[in-house]
């Protein structure tokens, strides 16, 4: 019997989207309901982590319109879409409470509500579908959203960002299209479970291997174009500056980490069970995985370093963070079947990078989107996030530079936050390629360990340019004395505000925004002192990902597949 | 036959998106970028096998004969749909591009990336008269 | 591109202006294209519905038979003008402000994806999968004999409401810049 929780995330993300548009005639119960939607999409993924993963990891397939695999489209809800789901349902939910005080009337009545819904279907979708073509529309759902919003304000800026952004990613989606063409005429299916099936026997069912290398390095572009790898990073810091806050931390927070994912769920699960697993043929990738990565933490790093807002800063930052994400994937790739003891298990290695790239993923998510949230709220209330124009906030707004400073250090890896585990599962599968004598995994390391110096570099010239040292002329003049929160005070912060309105609707607005940031601040204290609860659904969902029997005998299962006659069409 | 006419017809619709999309007019590179995504459904048509009588409809008529795989056909009416919103708005937003900077070369517009440099305090302002 | 839009939404306002309400319609057109978009537009149409209702399993389906309709809309735009689209043609009360029509093509829209997901949604209810679909034959109805109910139609019609009403915003959007 099928069970709809799985399906559930895209349907409320739907629905939201489709009531958002409803009830646009009046923009209370525009809000309200767009808040709801965030929090009934938290809720059901709540419910399908603890279904999927909490009680006894599982792999659900769920068969669309009653068609059995593959000639149906599957969805495939196991450990790692659980853990990507639940990543997204926190970022989505503080970015939509967020988003609903940030972004201006107008705008939300027009359509930032139902993109926003949208693109978080997009993603979901993403996430849970077991077909390639499907993962290719869904991909497409979440872009398309994605560029109205970054084209939002649409303003000279942002038209040129955009423009950059929808040109470089409508090629990809024609490549990912070909790749995908490709693979179908190699492999004769689309479904995931079917294909990884088909690679791991190609003599039984006449796959011809030597294309799908070719295919599956385009496939690899396309995710790293979505993920914005150096060498693909090229749309990423104007977009993520033009895009307004609460997008931004989206972008950077979860859409990010859908190419993440897609390269997760294509080359640990689907390629790597193929029968040229253990060759040298597919080696390749991890190498370059982790090029990539490498050169994305030293080219993130030093223009972040180099940048001189606030926004610039946090976006060259998430190309270097990403690079800290791929890295463990390209160096677990590069030794797959070494052998560790993680997590209270024999695990390979492989497990390990993937399970590392996950916890660092969500210490990512947390506070990349926190730091980006915080920089709008600076927008709001000063104006500015130049950092020559900024300074001495801490004084002034303390519970946003309070937030601001443990997302800067979750973000450099300071104990006990998140970030500090997700670091040193980095660094760990770094150091036990190197101790398995795998070639180059010492410069993995060494790189890594650069980037780290890094990230401490540009964010503690951040957090001293914004919030330390005197108070500016700018700040001065916007914020005279410390904000106190509704009601007190009040005038003082409406002159930067770009909510307008009187002062009290402002001052709402603001407490509403700090305490978003202050929220996703404790998640980062609170994931970071419970890290145990992360780093078991990261170990889970790194073997569902690396377990390709499971995960094809699952979409297979005669038990809850559907009979063979599935309805019309 | 058939397929080295469509083998080359593919290489040289890639090779017109290639050249398109690489010129400085930005309406140039949004034709570039349709050509390219048409002919990745071109090659995707091509890829379910060129032999065989129309999927549906005749199937089962003509008795022995083998259908052509529909499902290559059902996945390129998706990608035209999707081509289709996509391609609208690309045009949409070189018109906005035009308004904003008053040139659609794209070398212009690279230069005014250097000259804004010091603009990033407006990047996130909302702009007045924007789309509606 | 963008300067023959420009040209072509002040040449429409212009004659408007002139020649007053009493026309409707733009002048600027010929004859010939007047009377063929009189005798097409209700032939595409009409090819439009056709196209929607045998989709569910024949060639055909709701996006097909709304770009069409679309197109449609299109040749009354380009050879009547904007105006007479909006006010004459589907009567609606766009007087003092265009954006009146595009707020209706909106709402279209909304009904169109209203429809599609609770097409998608109902199928829960009875323990299927979402998406389900079923299909009914009715027999000895008069008249037309034999019939063939599919559930897949609803969704269809979403498609189609959802694509009509985007497009017709497309064209009033952009067709007034």
């Amino acid at each position: 019997m099928a069970s709809p929780v799985v399906v559930a995330p895209i349907l409320v993300a739907l629905a939201t989207a489709v009531l958002t548009l409803v009830t646009r005639f009046d923009a209370r119960a525009q809000r309200a309901t767009s808040v709801l939607g965030g929090v009934a999409y938290f809720a059901v993924v709540a419910v399908l982590f603890d279904r999927v993963v909490l009680s006894g990891p599982t792999v659900v397939p769920y068969y669309v319109s009653n068609w059995p695999a593959p000639y149906g489209i599957t969805l495939v809800a196991d450990a790692l879409s659980a853990f990507m789901l639940g990543l997204a349902a926190v970022v989505g939910l503080a970015a939509v409470v967020f988003g609903s005080t940030y972004v201006d009337e107008f705008g939300q009545r027009l359509s930032y509500h139902p993109l926003f819904h949208f693109m978080m279907a997009g993603v979901s979708g993403a996430f849970l579908t077991g077909d390639l073509f499907n993962l290719f529309v869904w991909f497409e759902v979440m872009l398309m959203s994605s560029y109205v919003l970054v084209l939002f304000y649409s303003g000279r800026e942002h038209t040129r960002a955009a423009l950059n952004y929808v040109v470089l990613n409508l090629l990809a989606s024609a490549v990912m299209l070909v790749a995908i063409g490709g693979l179908y005429a190699t492999t004769g299916t689309l479904n995931m479970a079917d294909m990884a099936r088909r690679l791991a026997d190609p003599a039984a069912y006449g796959v011809e291997l030597a294309p799908t290398l070719g295919l599956a390095s385009l496939l690899l572009a396309v995710f790293a174009l979505k993920a914005g790898v150096v060498p693909f990073h090229f749309w990423v810091p104007a977009a993520y500056r033009a895009a307004p806050a609460p997008v931004t931390a989206v972008l950077a927070g979860v859409v990010k980490k859908v190419g993440v994912y897609a390269i997760i769920r294509l080359f640990f699960t689907v390629f790597a069970g193929g029968a040229y697993a253990n060759t040298a043929t597919f080696a390749y990738v991890g190498p370059i995985l982790a090029l990539m990565a490498g050169a994305s933490i030293v080219y993130g790093g030093v223009g972040a370093v180099g940048r001189d807002d606030v926004d610039g800063l946090l976006a060259f930052s998430s190309v270097g963070q990403v690079g800290f994400i791929v890295l463990p994937l390209g160096v677990g790739m590069a030794a797959p079947d070494l052998t560790v003891a993680f997590a209270g298990a024999e695990r390979t290695l492989a497990a390990l990078g993937v399970a590392a790239a996950l916890v660092y993923a969500f210490n990512h998510a947390l506070a990349k989107s926190l730091l980006f949230l915080a920089s709008g709220t600076l927008h709001a209330t000063v104006g500015t996030t130049r950092l020559d124009r900024l300074g001495g906030l801490a004084a002034r707004t303390p519970l946003v530079a309070a937030s601001f400073l443990l997302g800067g250090l979750s973000l450099i890896g300071v104990p006990p936050l998140v970030g500090f585990f997700g670091k040193l599962l980095v660094f760990r599968t770094a150091t036990e390629a190197m101790a398995g004598g795998t070639p180059g995994a010492g410069v993995a390391l060494a790189v890594a360990l650069g980037g780290a110096v890094l990230t401490i570099a540009y964010v503690t010239r951040a957090w001293n340019a914004v919030f330390w040292g005197e108070p500016s002329e700018t700040v001065r003049t916007v914020l005279p004395e410390r904000w106190r929160g509704v009601g007190a005070g009040g005038d003082a912060a409406t002159d930067g505000g770009t909510n307008g309105g009187g002062s009290d609707a402002t001052d709402r607005a603001l407490a509403v925004q700090v305490t978003t940031l202050v929220a996703l601040a404790l998640c980062i204290v609170g994931f970071g002192v419970g890290v145990e609860f992360v780093v078991d659904a990261a170990a889970h969902a790194a073997h569902a990902a690396t377990d390709t029997q499971g995960y094809v005998s699952a979409v297979f299962d005669p038990a809850t597949q559907p009979g063979g006659e599935g309805g019309g069409h | 036959m058939t397929q080295w006419i469509l083998a080359g017809v593919l290489g040289v619709l890639f090779t017109l998106g290639t050249y398109l999309v690489l010129r400085r007019d930005v309406v140039r590179v949004v034709w570039g970028v349709t050509i390219i995504s048409q002919s990745a459904n071109v090659y995707l048509v091509t890829m379910g096998g060129l032999a065989g009588v129309a999927p549906i409809g005749r199937f089962g008529e003509e008795g022995a004969a083998t259908p052509t795989d529909p499902l290559v056909q059902a996945l390129v009416l998706t990608a035209i749909v999707i081509g289709f919103g996509t391609t609208a708005l690309a045009l949409v937003l070189t018109y906005r591009v035009y308004e904003e900077h008053g040139t659609i070369d794209v070398y212009d517009l690279g230069r005014g990336l250097v000259d804004g440099a010091d603009d990033a305090d407006r990047d996130r302002g909302p702009v007045e008269g924007g789309e509606r | 591109m963008s300067g023959a839009d420009a040209g072509a939404g002040t040449a429409e306002d212009a004659p408007d202006a002139e020649s007053g309400p009493s026309l409707g319609y733009e002048r600027h057109t010929t004859v010939i294209a007047r009377t063929v978009v009189r005798v097409t537009v209700p032939i595409i149409l009409l090819t439009a519905v056709a196209l929607l209702l045998q989709g569910h399993n024949q060639p055909g389906g709701g996006f097909i038979g709304a770009v069409l309709t679309a197109t449609a809309f299109v040749l009354v735009y380009v050879v009547f003008g904007q105006a007479y689209l909006q006010s004459d043609l589907l009567g609606l009360d766009t007087a003092d402000d265009t954006h009146r029509a595009v707020e209706y093509y909106r709402w279209l829209f909304t009904a169109g994806l209203v429809v599609a997901l609770a097409s998608g949604l109902v199928p829960l209810a009875f323990g299927f999968p979402f998406l389900t679909q079923a299909v009914a034959m009715l027999e000895g109805l008069p008249l037309y004999g034999h019939m063939e109910v599919a559930s897949a139609f609803a969704f269809d019609l979403g498609v189609y409401f959802t694509v009509v009403g985007g497009l017709l915003t497309v064209l009033g959007e952009v067709g007034t810049e």
